[in-house]
């Protein structure tokens, strides 16, 4: 098993940048990537995704067969049989969506089938709810998936074929999600660089499955019932070893793609101001635009605040987050996602940090912040929580979680 | 229009098997004998698509072996619908872009009437609905969820014990849904090419469907009963003589739909009296003659539908 080693760009195309929505700018990445089978089934925010793509499959802008389900649950089996046979796929959704495909999205992955599918974040039902949550994409980040976070479109965009690159790599063949903060992210338009089709095609070689469904292939024989004492803890094993392996694949695919591009990214962490922050604001997605903003302005008053941006959930980049917050004093984490009755009544990311934390020389005081049931933050809200985590270095902080948007609490 | 005999006799059935050795299915296994024969009809060029059932759970489990000498993919209880779209869209997808050379490949879903009649319906149906060729859905019909202990689905006769309607005091009867039709079901379908239903008798029949569901240029579905010595309490050497019995005393109806034209291929005459086929099976001991004697009644009334679908050349419903 080789590195997929393509060949070096000649110049960096700059083409012209367009006004897109999250959305659109995804559908453009999924076009250039040269995807053969897609699966859409209606659910609000990702779904102008694929009325995105049905368009310009309709109007010939590239060749795919776009098949429109009856379910969440056949979307997911559908790229998943179609990607085992060495179809390049793409699916996606939201919310309560993503709850009813739970069952195929599991054993795509211990099947390591690389279907990209993408996420507009959605808080789960009832009521009928479609403000932002993040327990949607959260629920799937035990089963082996790989899992990103847009912050901008330009990145949401730009994730998506670096996603392809990741997901079908032979060291990775794992599913990768691409969470997509619902609107901020699906539905704002701003302007996007587009990748080219030249630039994708040299950056992401052919899928190649190591043993496809199909005769010409021999007689497979894949996801067979087999007693658990059999395989059972090694096929675990298995996608735990791809999980880790994943990090240098996803290392190695940024750096090229800026060679392609011209656009760096740091691949796990996006820090800003952290160099000598005495305060972190951590979190992910669209938000942390605010959050970066409220930092900057806090700083313009004296205080050394920063920001830490996770770009993966999946695989969790720990070093690098221990790393980031070597020297802080207080961090807070930001987040839309929740988990009820657990450890101190904390969200599912301030697990995963404080989890990474726990195994840090120094520990900060870490508080939670959570923003719930799809009530819109505001910068408001940003600067509070910031301010509280600069107060809690030197006043011990009262409660260790604060609900942001709820009425009659105050932080 | 595809009716054409594939299979002429027994001496013409090909020696090679694409469903083998290396499996665990119980002695008299209907399904068992389904499979066999059906890949044996569809050949080499075929990819099968397994939705969890007894198919799944009785063809390996613990000697990892695998009885099928052509890919064999599993996907889930209720993705059997799906699943095939997938395989026959990707399939279709990379010949049309020029990824993979051009060829005739089947794609044909084995699936349990738990899989297809109940948690798959909604799967299955969307499947029917688009235009891929070469793609067959079979239900293998053992009327209840076998490897899980005997539960009844939406194909378990009236009057059939499972573990989830026992015949008791109060309700003596059993289960007392009606069977459902899914080849009805599937004839609804306007993109549907061919529909059939089939039982391991007569002994040619049901190679010859699947040859015509294969050729028939679009979605096909053959609804076929398979006796399950486990579920039906009966004696394994008597599977393909219960197959035998369901098709003559009128309870198993053979009949195709060629692109709407109907067909009934077989008349029982004179048709047995209903208690030659439920007798012998241990789920129905518990009925009494008058059960017996309404099922019979029920396939009298039925019957009369069918004699005038073969008279009209089309379908018409009979409930």
């Amino acid at each position: 098993m080789s590195a997929i080693k393509p060949m070096p760009p000649v110049a960096i195309e700059k083409p012209k940048a367009k006004v897109w929505n999250g959305a659109r700018a995804i559908a453009e990445a999924v076009k250039v990537a040269d995807v053969d089978v897609i699966a859409a089934y209606p659910i609000r925010p990702y779904t102008g995704i694929m009325n995105s793509l049905a368009s310009m499959i309709a109007n010939g802008e590239f060749t795919a067969d776009i098949i429109v389900a009856d379910s969440e649950h056949s979307q997911f089996e559908i790229v998943k049989h179609a990607s085992a046979v060495g179809a390049r796929v793409f699916a996606g959704s939201s919310g309560v969506g993503l709850a009813f495909a739970a069952e195929a999205i599991i054993v795509t992955a211990l099947s390591q089938l690389p279907v990209v599918a993408a996420i507009g974040t959605r808080a789960l039902d009832d009521p009928g709810n479609f403000g932002m949550e993040w327990s949607d994409a959260l629920m799937f980040r035990d089963f082996g998936w790989l899992i990103s976070w847009a912050k901008t479109v330009q990145e949401a965009a730009d994730m998506t074929l670096v996603a392809y690159r990741v997901a079908e790599d032979r060291r990775v063949l794992l599913p990768h999600f691409i969470a997509l903060d619902g609107a901020a992210i699906t539905h704002v338009a701003t302007p996007v660089v587009p990748v080219t089709k030249q630039q994708a095609t040299e950056f992401l070689p052919p899928y190649r499955p190591p043993y496809r469904i199909d005769p010409q292939d021999g007689p497979v024989t894949k996801a067979q019932h087999i007693a658990p004492s059999l395989i059972g803890p090694e096929e675990r094993k298995t996608i735990d070893v791809a999980q880790k392996r994943s990090k240098q694949v996803i290392a190695e695919a940024w750096k090229d793609f800026a060679k392609y591009t011209g656009r760096e990214y740091p691949p796990f962490l996006e820090t800003i101001g952290m160099e000598d922050a005495e305060f972190a604001l951590i979190g992910m997605g669209a938000y942390m635009k605010d959050l970066e903003l409220v930092a900057s302005r806090l700083r313009s008053k004296g205080h050394k605040v920063g920001t830490v941006r996770l770009r993966y959930v999946r695989p969790f980049p720990a070093e690098e987050l221990i790393n980031a917050l070597g020297g802080v004093k207080a961090a807070g984490v930001i987040e839309f996602g929740y988990s009820f009755g657990s450890p101190f009544g904390t969200g599912s990311l301030y697990h995963e940090v404080a989890t990474s934390l726990y195994e840090a020389d120094a520990k900060p005081t870490l508080l939670d912040f959570l923003f719930l049931g799809g009530r819109e933050p505001t910068v408001e809200h940003f600067t509070q929580l910031a301010e509280k985590v600069i107060e809690s270095a030197h006043k011990k902080p009262q409660k260790k979680t604060y609900w942001l948007t709820l009425r009659g609490e105050d932080i | 229009m595809s009716s054409q005999v594939a299979f002429k006799n027994i001496k013409e059935i090909p020696p090679v098997d694409y469903y083998t050795s290396g499996r665990r299915t119980c002695a008299g296994c209907g399904p068992a004998l389904g499979y066999r024969i059906i890949s044996k009809a569809a050949g080499p060029n075929t990819i099968f698509i397994g939705p969890t059932g007894c198919m799944y759970v009785a063809n390996a489990h613990q000697f990892l072996t695998s009885p099928y000498a052509v890919p064999w993919h599993h996907t889930q209880l209720g993705g059997g619908g799906a699943a095939a779209i997938g395989v026959a869209s990707a399939l279709r997808t990379l010949m049309l872009k020029g990824k993979r050379k051009l060829e005739d490949i089947n794609v044909v879903v084995m699936g349990g009437d738990g899989a297809m009649a109940d948690i798959g319906f909604s799967g299955l149906s969307m499947g029917l609905s688009y235009d891929y060729q070469r793609l067959l859905y079979i239900i293998y019909d053992n009327e209840a969820y076998m490897n899980t202990g005997v539960q009844a689905s939406s194909t378990t006769p009236w009057g059939a014990t499972t573990t989830f309607t026992p015949a008791g005091k109060v309700k003596p009867i059993g289960n007392t849904r009606l069977k459902k039709n899914m080849a009805l079901v599937a004839a609804a379908h306007p993109k549907v090419k061919y529909v059939a239903t089939a039982t391991l008798w007569p002994p040619l029949d049901l190679m010859n469907k699947v040859h015509r569901a294969l050729n028939a240029g679009g979605p096909t579905l053959i609804h076929v009963l398979l006796p399950c010595p486990k579920g039906w309490f009966t004696n394994p050497s008597e599977t393909v003589d219960l197959s035998r019995l369901a098709v003559e005393t009128g309870m198993w109806v053979l009949w195709e739909s060629i692109e709407g034209q109907f067909k009934l291929n077989y008349r029982p005459k004179p048709r047995k009296h209903v208690r030659e086929y439920l007798a012998p099976q241990g789920r129905f001991s518990h009925l009494k003659d008058e059960d017996m004697e309404k099922i019979d009644k029920m396939i009298e009334e039925e019957w009369k539908f069918w004699e005038e679908s073969a008279k009209l050349g089309r379908l018409v419903v009979p409930y």
